[in-house]
């Protein structure tokens, strides 16, 4: 009777087995597969490119847009773009799938994580291939090329890329009689007088901004500052105190009720609804989120540079594009990215819908862009100011050096840490990161 | 005395209105923010019931990616692991529960630990082996690694072992082979904790996204959780209506499954005759 039991148990396995192989024949069975697999094995048939970026939402939309007019404007390259969750999650699944032997053909990586993956040797140096393409690579505006090359290679090229800028709301400034702050001092004074309170709570602030390391680093280099020493063995912008006068200005700012600094979960939607619907004055964020507001606000919404400490700077963000150096379609690959670049109908237009920066000088002065500009100023401020870009924690260390500088912030901006002591122990734990 | 009873029926009263409000308000939340323009998501007060229900956010939040494909990749996974992890449980935690044979407490050892391990720690090997299988275009990597479930295998051996040994010798005695002592008087007498499984099951799986994030990378073979995370935003200001929307899609199967599963456990109580 055991037995009998046992050949029973058996069964049982062998069908759920069974039963998974059948979905997967369903799986395979969709015409989508099959007319896939054969392409990438007969190199005269259709190529298909794989694309992997993080946009989601509309401009996902109007990216997957942009595949689509190129997949139409020719008929020997077939991209494939997949969406692959955020920065830091696309960045993991690359990680993991260049070690597993998936890695797609192109990808889109966040500026900051290019180094890491350029150290590793996994992404084609571009540089040869600007010899047969539309695009020269002087063309590109230089603010934004910060990370493009690594131990002099190419590796990757701008796509969506964004900055910080400071976003006005013009009416509450007008209503009070103030102008738009160039520098700190006047960004101290606009936002506390802008202040309105009721008894102890603070009914309107005068400056947000989200929780992220982007906006220190700015103030950072608006201090004439750096955040990696030139040795990149150590922080720069402690020793000098340039760090400890950042922080006492927030915490100046934070203290009067002039600064909202936000929740960490979600905190770029949250200072967003804020200040659309008025309840902040003034607030530095992503050029990425213009076009939203402006379809928001209900007053009157301009955009300024970043203010000044001793320069004007402001770091860059958004993401890059690069081509996998395992990629078996290289040509086919470029044949994209040249498309991207250069074509009215690739990345150019993207931008004029999305609101991202762009990149090169070309796309600046096409007629889609003047005509945007034309109508949309507070994205040529964007432009603009571009001419201070500057990034200084390029480091194949940074993101791990990121999240101690992230425990910095929170400990000063939220737990009333003394300034001092959170940046040593920062630099303390940068210096054991950097000297691994 | 009865004017005590009634203060204790009141006070018992508004502690459940209040902890039922705790739980079915970020619900309720949902599908009144589904229903909203998105200039109304952003208002402050917010408003619970919507001026005008915008149903078309359905619409949007379904058209916006390949939906069809996802939600039949759900299904597909959801289904195929609850039946594979029933047809495995059930023999084994009646072996373990019913059976004496050599190793037997090692092998319940083992299955323990197994329940004791998290996915975090496995899903890069895992995901290495189904990358050299060729399985990433496939459901398969989010079916396989399920096919077995330690925490189902370790409720059913519990409650089997609660089913007196009596009713087991009776069927023998009437020459029922153990196929049919399994099926027949097993099964129907632990429905309360299959569907317990089962719906823990559904649910871990329906909603899981971490997994099929890591398993998967193309459209193909996602599903539904891994749509509606398309729908944020990565910068600048999320359509939280379009999400919201796209939420309450992905919460209604578990709801009709919870309705179904929770008039199963009543009646296998009443059925079973077992407290």
């Amino acid at each position: 009777m055991k037995k009998f039991f046992s050949i029973f148990a058996a069964l049982f396995l062998v069908l759920g087995i069974l039963a998974a192989c059948g979905n997967e024949e369903k799986t395979e069975g969709t015409p989508k597969d099959t007319s896939k697999e054969p392409a990438q094995e007969e190199p005269e048939g259709k190529v298909t490119i794989q694309f992997w970026h993080s946009l989601g939402g509309v401009n996902g939309e109007y990216l997957d847009a942009m595949i689509k007019r190129f997949n139409e404007s020719q008929d020997k390259v077939e991209v494939v773009g997949t969406f692959q969750g955020t920065y830091d999650e696309t960045s993991t699944k690359l990680q993991q799938a260049i070690s597993a032997n998936t890695a797609p053909d192109i990808a889109m990586i966040e500026r900051a994580y290019v180094q890491m993956f350029a150290e590793a040797e996994v992404l084609e140096d571009l540089k040869p291939y600007f010899k047969d393409s539309d695009v020269k690579e002087s063309d590109f505006v230089k603010g934004l090329m910060g990370h493009s090359t690594f131990n002099k290679k190419l590796v990757s090229l701008p796509l969506n890329r964004s900055t910080p800028i400071l976003h006005v709301n013009k009416t509450m400034l007008d209503e009070a009689g103030l102008e738009v702050p160039k520098t700190w001092d006047e960004l101290k004074e606009v936002a506390n007088k802008l202040v309105v309170k009721e008894g102890n709570e603070v009914k309107r602030y005068g400056l947000t901004m989200p929780y992220d390391t982007w906006y220190p680093i700015a103030m950072i280099s608006q201090s004439k500052g750096k955040f990696f020493n030139d040795k990149k063995t150590s922080v720069d912008f402690v020793k000098n105190g340039i760090g400890k006068d950042v922080f006492q200005y927030l915490k100046d700012m934070q203290n009067t009720g002039a600064l909202f600094y936000p929740p960490q979960t979600d905190s770029g939607n949250i200072v967003n609804q804020m200040f659309s619907s008025g309840k902040v004055a003034m607030m530095f964020q992503s050029t990425g989120s213009i076009g939203g507001i402006a379809q928001q606000a209900t007053f009157d919404y301009e955009t300024a540079f970043l203010p000044k400490n001793d320069v004007y700077a402001t770091p860059t963000g958004g993401g890059n594009v690069a081509m996998l150096a395992s990629s078996e379609h290289k040509k086919a690959a470029w044949q994209f990215m040249n498309f991207m670049m250069s074509d009215p109908q690739g990345l150019q237009q993207f931008i004029v819908e999305s609101g991202y920066l762009p990149f090169t000088k070309k796309m600046a002065e096409s007629k889609p862009i003047q005509d945007l500009w034309a109508k949309e100023p507070n994205r040529k401020t964007a432009y603009e100011q571009l001419e201070y870009a500057t990034d200084t924690n390029k480091d194949t260390a940074w993101p791990e050096v990121m999240h101690e500088f992230f425990a910095a912030i929170e400990a000063i901006m939220y737990d009333n840490a003394d300034i001092d002591k959170s940046l040593d122990t920062f630099t303390k734990e940068t210096e054991r990161i950097l000297g691994q | 005395m009865k004017k005590h009873n009634n203060i204790w029926l009141t006070v018992d009263t508004v502690l459940k209105v209040v902890i039922l409000l705790a739980f079915i308000f970020p619900f309720l939340w949902m599908i009144s923010t589904s229903l909203q323009t998105l200039e109304e998501t952003m208002k402050f007060p917010p408003t619970i019931l919507p001026e005008v229900p915008q149903w078309l956010n359905f619409v949007d939040a379904m058209t916006s990616g390949p939906f069809a494909t996802y939600a039949r990749n759900s299904l597909i996974v959801t289904i195929s692991v609850i039946i594979i992890q029933l047809l495995v449980m059930i023999p084994a935690a009646y072996a373990f529960a019913k059976y004496e044979f050599f190793g037997k407490n090692v092998l319940f050892a083992l299955v323990l630990i197994a329940f004791m391990i998290p996915g975090q720690l496995t899903f890069i090997p895992i995901y290495l082996m189904m990358a050299d299988w060729g399985l990433i275009k496939t459901l398969l990597p989010q079916i396989l690694p399920f096919m077995s479930n330690a925490f189902g295998i370790f409720l059913l051996r519990q409650y089997f072992m609660q089913i007196p040994e009596e009713i087991i010798e009776a069927a023998r005695l009437d020459n029922a082979n153990e196929f049919k002592i399994m099926w027949k008087i097993m099964v129907p007498m632990s429905k309360p904790a299959l569907a317990t499984v089962a719906l823990f099951s559904f649910v871990s799986h329906w909603n899981d996204y971490f997994w099929p994030l890591v398993m998967t990378d193309s459209n193909e073979v996602r599903p539904l959780t891994l749509g509606i995370s398309m729908l944020r935003e990565t910068e600048g200001i999320s359509n939280w209506h379009i999400i919201m929307a796209g939420n309450v899609v992905l919460v209604v199967p578990i709801l009709i499954v919870y309705l179904f599963c929770s008039k199963q456990i009543v009646r296998a109580f009443v059925y079973s005759g077992i407290k």
